[in-house]
């Protein structure tokens, strides 16, 4: 018996290795700047200091921190309700077109992310297909502006991310037995009422791990605010490229990275957790 | 005979080309225990979804007390099911399963409490009343299903395949507390299965469906006794079907032995005819007036209080079979290819079309 079949655990070595060589180590090297002070023609000055972790806080930049946890939240939410529905609604189709109808939700993340989100901008543009159609339709007024908003980013994000909340909500619905709500309608509950009390809360965990998804990945996201957003205003993803690429201010970018993973990766704990939990209530020990 | 709780009139279902169930008619009395028996496909299922609400019946009618329930939605027939994988809400304790249905009844806080407490106290469970269904062993998770539908107190309790995930043990056991529990709350109990021995030892009557028409209907000893078809008489118990042709006034066998029927047994009327007979029928040392077949032992079965003999015969394709009690096959050192005579009297004596 060779030592692999003793031990397939050591099969994660190779993963582990080329994650530590080539992200852990790079990423603690970038965060520790944050302790450094800022070289005054740029580059890094080796002194200890905290003034980087603390200039985040301030007001300037937690009012960007907040506006990026606006917006991502707002995606998120937006994104976990449409992606339920679709998922809720893919599931009551017969079991034989469900692949497809899945694979047509995930085509969109076959393309590149920059053109889906320049398509974006085709729709969305001053003289673009939505104000075409409006004109088109006879509307003579003035229309509101669409891109370089907020709203533009709110919906390039929710576009992008909405796959991962179908997948992560099509999983525990397709797994319900269906007589689980024929077993509600049959207590006396009428259809909202099932879907209250027990199709909801036993699908909840797929909602929440999708708006969490959603929810990280948006906060953190610099390209679409850049594109969609038109530099109207910050989110913290932007304000970190500026800090490494045009401000040449690598200790303060450190440290606003290092807040921006600390909430990402206290989000997706308490997320674990709260799966873990949710399935555990499901699978717990007498 | 008082109005029927339960009338089934002319009920037929249509899933696109397929007959799931056809043209069946069935009363069901206040506090019966009613068995729907049948193999998989026989409509029984299709049929108990359509009293639950479930199914929509494709033509006839479902009369509860005399009034037609065929359009009154599921949530609001006082008809509960217990489903076949019991479909208990795993995000909710025993207690809170059990709740549901009186919640959505509006009743009082303390009246939920207490008639929640009352059934965990009849089916012994009120120690895991704080427990998660995915904490319970599979008998308790039976019980509790049980429960949520009984502590409804519908006029019908309607049991999908009720005992079908227990062990074999425990299915002895919960036949005869489901025969308790009906007796105790005096609730028309409908179960659905494709068991027959189960629904021999629980039900007050059985319906035999097969291919969605009904066969036969009758007492559990009706319908083993006088079973009125060879699927009725293969699906109920273990019978054995021998190739007759008419001769005369009775029947001859593949032997050339004569067979003889009580016009009571005549069933069948057709060109070709099988000779039916239960195994326990099957008598040692047979006196001549009896029909009578010899064969070599084939195979030898114990099972404690009998010994089931087959034997190979040119009376018969198969072999037949012969149950004798242990006192009887006491004495006679039976072994394999031995020579064995039975007979078996003409009123236990059916004739089936083949």
């Amino acid at each position: 018996m060779t030592t692999i079949e003793r031990r397939p655990e050591f099969l994660i070595a190779p993963a582990l290795a080329w994650l530590t060589v080539f992200m852990v180590i790079p990423c603690l090297l970038i965060l520790a700047l944050a302790f450094f002070r800022r070289g005054t023609y740029g580059g890094v000055e080796y002194t200890f200091t905290l003034e980087n972790l603390a200039l985040v806080f301030d007001p300037l930049y937690a009012g960007i921190f907040l506006k990026s946890a606006t917006i991502a939240g707002t995606s998120a939410m937006i994104a976990a309700v449409i992606g339920y529905m679709a998922a809720y609604a893919i599931v009551s189709m017969p079991k034989r077109t469900q692949p497809a109808l899945l694979f047509f939700a995930v085509l969109p993340f076959w393309s590149n992310y920059l053109v889906r989100t320049y398509a974006w901008i085709v729709l969305l543009n001053r003289e673009g297909l939505i104000t075409g159609i409006a004109r088109w339709m006879g509307y003579e007024g003035e229309l509101p502006r669409l891109l370089y908003t907020e709203g533009a980013v709110v919906i390039g994000l929710v576009y992008n991310y909405l796959p991962f909340v179908i997948l992560a909500c099509y999983a525990p619905l397709s797994r319900l037995n269906p007589e689980i709500s024929e077993a509600s309608r049959d207590l006396g509950a009428t259809g909202w009422t099932t879907f209250r009390r027990v199709i909801l809360p036993m699908t909840v965990t797929g909602i929440a791990t999708g708006f969490v998804f959603v929810f990280v990945l948006s906060i953190g996201n610099f390209v679409t605010p850049a594109l969609l957003g038109g530099g109207q205003f910050q989110m913290i993803g932007n304000l970190v490229y500026a800090q490494f690429l045009t401000a040449n201010d690598w200790p303060f970018g450190a440290a606003l990275s290092m807040i921006l993973i600390a909430i990402m990766m206290g989000l997706l704990t308490i997320q674990t957790f709260a799966t873990e939990r949710a399935s555990g209530a499901r699978h717990g020990t007498d | 005979m008082s109005k029927p709780l339960l009338s089934l009139q002319n009920v037929e279902k249509q899933f696109g080309t397929f007959k799931a169930v056809d043209q069946v008619s069935i009363d069901i009395n206040e506090n019966e225990f009613f068995a729907l028996l049948g193999a998989s496909g026989s409509g029984k299922t299709t049929l108990l979804r359509m009293i639950a609400g479930f199914e929509d019946l494709t033509s006839g009618a479902l009369l509860l007390d005399g009034d037609d329930i065929s359009a009154v939605p599921a949530h609001r027939r006082p008809v509960n099911l217990m489903f076949q994988s019991y479909a208990l809400f795993p995000h909710l304790t025993v207690a809170r399963n059990i709740a549901y249905g009186l919640e959505m009844e509006r009743l009082p806080r303390k009246e939920i409490t207490a008639r929640v407490d009352e059934i965990l106290e009849t089916i012994q469970l009120s120690h895991v009343a704080a427990r998660k269904p995915d904490q319970l062993s599979g008998g308790q998770r039976q019980r509790v299903a049980l429960a949520r539908a009984l502590v409804k107190r519908p006029r019908i309790l309607l049991l999908d395949e009720p005992l079908g995930a227990l062990d074999k043990k425990l299915r002895g056991e919960m036949q005869l507390e489901l025969k308790r529990i009906q007796d105790e709350f005096k609730i028309t109990f409908i179960v659905v299965t494709h068991d027959q021995e189960e629904a021999l030892v629980m039900a007050d009557r059985i319906a035999i469906l097969k291919d969605g028409k009904l066969l036969q209907i009758g007492s559990p000893s009706e319908v083993y006794e006088h079973p009125n078809s060879r699927f009725s008489a293969e699906f109920i118990g273990v019978m054995n079907f021998l190739p007759v042709v008419r001769s005369g006034d009775g029947y001859q066998d593949r032997n050339g032995a004569a067979i003889t029927a009580t016009d009571r047994g005549v069933l069948g009327h057709g060109a070709t005819l099988v000779a039916a007979v239960r195994p326990e029928r099957m008598l040692l040392n047979p006196e001549p007036h009896l029909n009578q077949l010899t064969g070599r032992i084939s195979a030898l079965a114990y099972h404690g209080l009998d010994l089931q003999v087959h034997l190979e015969t040119p009376s018969s394709p198969q072999p037949v079979m012969v149950r004798l009690t242990a006192d009887a096959a006491e004495g006679l050192n039976l072994s394999i290819g031995d020579t064995l005579a039975v007979g078996w009297s003409a009123k236990d004596t059916r004739i089936f079309d083949a």
